[in-house]
């Protein structure tokens, strides 16, 4: 196990809650001037870097922990779009969700012991922890390079970056990829998309094959 | 929070900045890849090996006491609970526990005493919530059981439970460290041991030597499932591996205790219907645990401790059941030599229903073992006694 040492975690903690919180705001205000943008931000920032319980990442992180390196690196891309002015999106990609969705689900019955898999000890496993995210790297970079799902590819870089690098926020790579609060917009993100899914069969049925007409199955009936 | 935008029907943006996110991109992947190709480069391989001891053939024949005594609590704090015991370096012993004006108090702190020429000194102050909230940069709520261990190199590692938001399904495991035969600790990290905020586990047993100077950690999760695991540490205290203890679901607290180079064995508390003391074993050096049929032993939800001897014999000190169907009342020593079957040595205390005596810890120095355990959830008692080996009769 290779752990990030304890004075970067709080230093991740207290920027990683603020661009969380920072990206929420602005997710649910309205559109509004780049300096006001600018200044909320600011102040978030300054907020949770308040020293102490003044901080509210002090309370956060009391309850929550760490935001995962993928949860950070949405609030990153998603203040970024937000800076370039684009309209909020509030589900993740059906893809990305449903994937979350699914080993979150897995790793949750695990732990809590309706399963017996060791799947979040695996996120520790010197040589397929690092494997995996170097493979990652490479193929969310590629991603991003041929302009495929920009966005979360951009977002699961930054977390892989964050783990690989420093190890944040725990050393485990799934607390790199996955957090409850990420899986519980994974799992809305995931009931949206099949919601719209269901929908768009109900909006446009299927059309029903058309059955050939009688005399054309008559010479292969006579030939039985 | 929106942050995976669809692009909007906007000015397309040009190709330049588009074409720099990707070559930063690019950059990052290349920089993960060396970064774990140094670290990999550069790590030590951990091999872990039960210690093995050397068997001197001679059966336990008994225990005689050599002393008693209650461990001086902090002055006007009613409450004391869960000890852990070690050695120091210089030869004494150091005992943990938490106290304070009831379980979950915010002012329950960790406290220590040292042992030595017989008598117990006067307490002091390891860890509070304040302290640890300190260190850790955000907020503790409860602080719990404390777990101490000795490393070959001196330095003092103390694991201390400590909540986040809620009661003990919300703990968290914090690794302490000390220099100087326990004076002070600073704080190491906090031990990722869950998905779920890291939260709903906690220590309770010794830790147990491996060969290498390096230990295993007990440890367990309980929010609605209870289960035991261990984890792995090496000779300076850096953990390497977490693993789960068989599959059950109503067992914690296990104490672990090697019988071979390759056989493990685990005693838990029992957390079901059977009232015995369950157990796990592992026959590949504690890599991988599969469960047993559950001892013979009464266990009605008590914490228990287990060591072996250095003539390959195991003690247990555990609660026994009680003529008045008291689960905690009498607190007993019983021993084997195969670790299948148990025979009583000697009960410790014994008292009536309603007494508690309970959360028992175990440490042997040469021929002397040390009790301590929970007083009446008033006070840590410790009880001195000399092992009698079948050569030392006459």
């Amino acid at each position: 196990m290779s752990l990030p040492d304890l004075a970067l975690q709080i230093v991740y903690g207290r920027l990683a809650w603020a661009l969380v919180a920072a990206a929420l705001l602005l997710a649910v205000l309205p559109a509004v001037a780049q300096r006001t943008r600018m200044m909320i931000v600011a102040a978030i920032v300054a907020l949770m870097l308040l020293p102490g319980a003044a901080s509210p990442a002090y309370w956060l992180t009391l309850a929550l922990q760490y935001p995962s390196g993928l949860l950070t690196g949405c609030a990153i891309v998603s203040l970024q779009a937000r800076w370039q002015g684009r309209r909020p999106r509030y589900t993740l990609p059906a893809a990305l969700a449903l994937g979350l969705a699914a080993i979150g689900l897995v790793m949750y019955l695990d732990t809590f012991g309706v399963l017996a898999l060791g799947l979040y000890y695996g996120g520790f496993n010197p040589v397929a922890a690092p494997l995996l995210a170097c493979a990652a790297a490479i193929g969310f970079a590629v991603n991003v390079w041929r302009g495929h799902a920009a966005g979360p590819s951009a977002a699961m870089l930054i977390a892989v970056l964050l783990f690989s690098l420093l190890r944040l926020p725990t050393g485990n790579l799934w607390d790199a990829l996955l957090d409850p609060l990420l899986w519980s917009w994974a799992l809305g993100s995931s009931i949206v998309a099949a919601r719209r899914v269901l929908a768009a069969r109900t909006a446009h049925p299927r059309p029903a094959p058309e059955l050939a007409p009688a005399h054309d199955l008559a010479p292969a009936a006579a030939a039985e | 929070m929106g942050a995976l935008h669809p692009p909007l029907p906007r000015p397309a943006p040009s190709a330049r900045p588009v074409r720099l996110l990707a070559l930063l991109c690019i950059a990052a992947a290349l920089a993960a890849t060396a970064a774990e190709t140094w670290r990999w480069s550069r790590a030590a391989l951990h091999h872990e090996r039960p210690a093995t001891l050397s068997h001197t053939g001679a059966p336990v024949t008994g225990v005689t006491e050599l002393s008693h005594a209650i461990i001086p609590m902090p002055a006007g704090v009613p409450s004391a609970h869960a000890s852990s015991l070690a050695s120091l370096p210089d030869g004494g012993l150091i005992v943990f526990w938490w106290a304070g004006s009831r379980e979950s108090g915010p002012d329950v702190k960790v406290y220590a005493s040292r042992w030595s020429n017989g008598k117990w000194s006067k307490n002091w102050e390891v860890a509070s919530r304040d302290s640890l909230g300190d260190a850790l940069g955000y907020g503790v709520r409860r602080i719990g059981n404390p777990v101490a261990w000795t490393a070959a190199d001196g330095t003092l590692h103390l694991y201390v439970v400590a909540t986040g938001l809620g009661g003990w399904a919300a703990a968290r495991i914090v690794q302490m460290q000390s220099h100087d035969q326990g004076a002070t600790f600073t704080v190491k990290r906090v031990l990722p041991m869950s998905p779920l905020f890291n939260t709903s586990t906690l220590v309770r047993s010794a830790p147990t030597a491996l060969a290498d100077g390096s230990w295993w950690l007990p440890a367990y999760f309980e929010i609605g499932h209870k289960y035991p695991m261990l984890v792995s540490f090496d000779a300076h205290g850096d953990p390497q591996r977490v693993t789960r203890i068989g599959t059950r679901t109503k067992s914690l607290q296990p104490s672990l205790v090697p019988v071979s180079p390759t056989e493990v064995r685990a005693w838990m508390r029992d957390d079901g219907d059977s009232r015995r003391v369950q157990q796990a074993v592992s026959r590949d050096g504690g890599q991988t645990w599969s469960d047993m049929e559950a001892t013979a032993l009464f266990n009605d939800s008590t914490a228990l401790a287990v060591l072996r001897l250095s003539n390959g014999s195991l003690l247990m000190l555990h609660n026994r059941e009680d003529i008045d169907g008291s689960a905690r009342s009498a607190l007993t020593l019983s021993v084997s030599t195969d670790a299948r079957t148990w025979r009583p040595l000697r009960d410790v205390i014994d008292g009536v229903a309603g007494d508690e005596f309970s959360y028992p810890a175990m440490y042997v120095t040469g021929d002397e073992l040390h009790i301590t355990y929970t007083y009446q959830r008033r006070a840590i008692a410790h009880h001195q006694y000399r092992i009698n080996l079948q050569k030392d009769m006459p």
